[in-house]
């Protein structure tokens, strides 16, 4: 009885939607979303793909001051365009245009972008009353970074550390931690970018489920990003599968590289790649940062949680193979993330009157404290391996380390988000509350 | 500039129609003598595979609403893990019977995701009135790996799942963005003369 009302009540809420009726998409815009026209418009028209009740604020436009420019709006053609006059829009400026309608089906359909008179007009991520990144974001973040950990780390020091053959039941949570990292990876990349969406668009809940996001996709560089990370992480999760179907384990090796090179987007999207005094060779140091990082931590991960508890006959080699790469990784990420963080905080003061700086001051407190663990490991737990001799507690303690170190991608995924101090361009921005 | 969401549609119908195909010939001749050539047993689960990857090209251009996009990406992570467990049985990675439950749940879910991102009702257009179609035969048609879990040896399963692809083939080829069903088209529906 009980199982006959579950069911009744999954078909009952499936068939729910389909008793609404009408939902409206924007089609069309004028002037264009994130387009840049000559002369000042006099009003904005949308149009969608249906009819749409139109309330007060269906269309706002805002000035870079946040003043309000349009007037009243009106329908024509069935109800599937509406029209905002605008009133003291000048060259030389960008706006944000904010539109909100109802449905016949009810639910409410919302938007924004932004476009420039004689200027290219900044992201949509930049218009007015948008609200930055919050703590949101931040978890994010740190989830795609630890999900790259595993995708890129545990499948990274598979292929760089351990033996061609290894005991199957390593092989299988090799396989099963790396696959997992693809599809968090892609979870919580979709998640990021909705995330980040919703703080431009300032809607949330079920408004949300219905905001249009492609400005936010084809208009800026975190959802260009996002639009080519998550389909190669999609071709990436597909190849690591079949790795582990047809027990092919080099056929991990596309899978890593081509991550290696999708990480690249991050750099690209973030502030690395926006900042005025970014250059290329600080977008590589950023990358380099980053991999670097994802294999450390990686490699930590897969000796705690692999190689310890599953591969006992592993883990001298590993653990000694894994140690001479260590050094080098850690100096390279040493080496990376010194020069990125000259480039963003130029005088030392920054690092204590900044909230870039105090979070960066975090970030280095907690390499520290995991730089000193992985010193401890090298120091006393190495050369007893070498004497051939097994010492207790490495495993717990590797895996402390490993919390350590996904406590450090957390201080990194509030950093990369982060705004760094201004740098004076110039620039036109439609914001008025840009950043963090 | 992006296709038509029809043509994206007509593209999937081609794969579900040839998907359909392999897997009725399958259930008519039976499995023994399908598979009398190894390669033909990896048809339909390396299939799923690949429309999965396609299926996260099509989810990353579907970003008109959050809706849409979590739906085709949810699709795309169904097939992927349905292809990835039926590959796996074949290659004899997985024994169990009851895996075939992960090809149900993936029905299911990929019939629900259907019917919650169509905000249409049935009679809007022909598109609405086929998002609800399918999503109610993925919906239903979940019961044929349901079966096959439960019950393997009997042939209803592996005919109904066949017949749920080319029934699915159908109706994406009878998918128009803004056409008529049963002579009804809602006066709000976008694109009338």
């Amino acid at each position: 009885m009980r199982r006959r009302a579950v069911i009744a009540a999954v078909l009952l809420a499936l068939a729910v939607p389909a008793a609404a009726s009408a939902h409206a998409t924007m089609k069309e815009a004028h002037p264009a979303e994130q387009g840049e026209v000559d002369a000042p418009p006099t009003q904005v028209t949308l149009r969608f793909d249906q009819s749409v009740e139109a309330p007060p604020d269906a269309i706002v436009v805002y000035a870079p001051d946040g003043r309000r420019l349009s007037g009243p709006v009106t329908q024509t053609d069935r109800d599937t365009v509406m029209r905002a006059p605008i009133r003291g829009a000048v060259k030389g400026q960008a706006y944000t245009v904010r539109w909100r309608v109802v449905s016949a089906d009810g639910h409410v359909g919302t938007g924004v972008f932004t476009f420039g008179v004689g200027v290219t007009p900044p992201p949509p991520t930049e218009a007015v009353g948008a609200s930055g990144v919050t703590w949101r974001d931040d978890v994010a973040r740190w989830a795609l970074f630890a999900s790259l950990a595993l995708m890129i780390g545990v499948v990274g020091i598979r292929l760089l550390v351990l033996p061609r053959v290894v005991d199957p039941r390593a092989e299988r949570r090799v396989h099963l931690l790396g696959t997992l990292g693809a599809f968090l990876a892609l979870n919580t990349g979709i998640a990021g970018f909705v995330i980040r969406s919703a703080n431009a668009l300032q809607v949330s809940g079920v408004d949300l489920l219905y905001a249009d996001l492609s400005p936010f996709a084809e208009s800026t560089r975190f959802g260009n990003a996002f639009l080519v990370t998550t389909f190669g992480f999609g071709i990436c999760l597909t190849i690591l599968v079949l790795a582990w179907v047809l027990d092919a384990p080099l056929l991990r090796w596309p899978a890593f590289l081509l991550a290696l090179v999708l990480v690249w987007g991050y750099p690209l999207s973030g502030h690395q790649g926006t900042e005025p005094n970014s250059t290329a060779l600080t977008e590589i140091a950023d990358w380099v940062h980053l991999v670097t990082a994802m294999l450390w931590v990686g490699g930590v991960l897969t000796l705690a949680v692999v190689v310890w508890p599953l591969a006992p006959d592993l883990r001298r080699g590993a653990f000694l193979r894994f140690s001479r790469i260590a050094v080098f990784l850690i100096a390279a990420l040493l080496a990376a993330g010194t020069f990125v963080s000259i480039q963003r905080l130029p005088e030392l003061s920054d690092l204590w009157t900044t909230s870039y700086g105090k979070t960066l001051l975090v970030k280095i407190g907690l390499v520290c404290v995991a730089l000193a663990w992985g010193g401890f490991h090298h120091t006393f737990v190495r050369p007893r391996l070498e004497r051939g001799e097994t010492p207790p507690g490495v495993g717990r303690s590797l895996l402390g380390e490993s919390v350590v170190a996904l406590a450090v991608l957390f201080a990194a995924a509030v950093l990369v988000n982060g705004a760094p101090p201004p740098v004076d361009t110039g620039s036109t921005s439609a914001a008025s509350t840009p950043g963090r | 500039m992006l296709p038509r969401a029809e043509i994206a549609h007509w593209l999937f119908a081609a794969g579900f129609l040839f998907f359909g195909l392999v897997l009725l010939a399958e259930a008519i001749v039976g499995q023994a003598v399908f598979r009398s050539r190894p390669w033909r047993a990896y048809l339909w689960p390396s299939l799923a595979l690949f429309a999965g990857v396609w299926l996260w090209l099509i989810a990353v251009f579907s970003t008109f609403s959050t809706l849409h996009l979590v739906a085709h990406s949810i699709w795309a992570q169904a097939a992927t893990a349905a292809g990835a467990v039926e590959l796996a049985r074949v290659r004899g990675r997985l024994h169990s019977q009851y895996w075939s439950l992960v090809t149900a749940g993936a029905l299911f879910i990929s019939g629900a995701s259907f019917l919650v991102h169509e905000q249409n009702g049935w009679l809007f257009a022909r598109s609405a009135f086929l998002h609800h179609l399918v999503g109610w035969t993925l919906v239903v048609a979940s019961v044929f790996p349901l079966g096959a879990a439960l019950r393997p040896r009997r042939a209803l399963w592996s005919y109904g799942f066949a017949l749920t692809f080319v029934a699915v083939a159908v109706m994406l080829f009878s998918d128009r963005d803004v056409a008529s069903i049963f002579g009804h088209l809602s006066e709000l529906a976008g694109g009338r003369p």
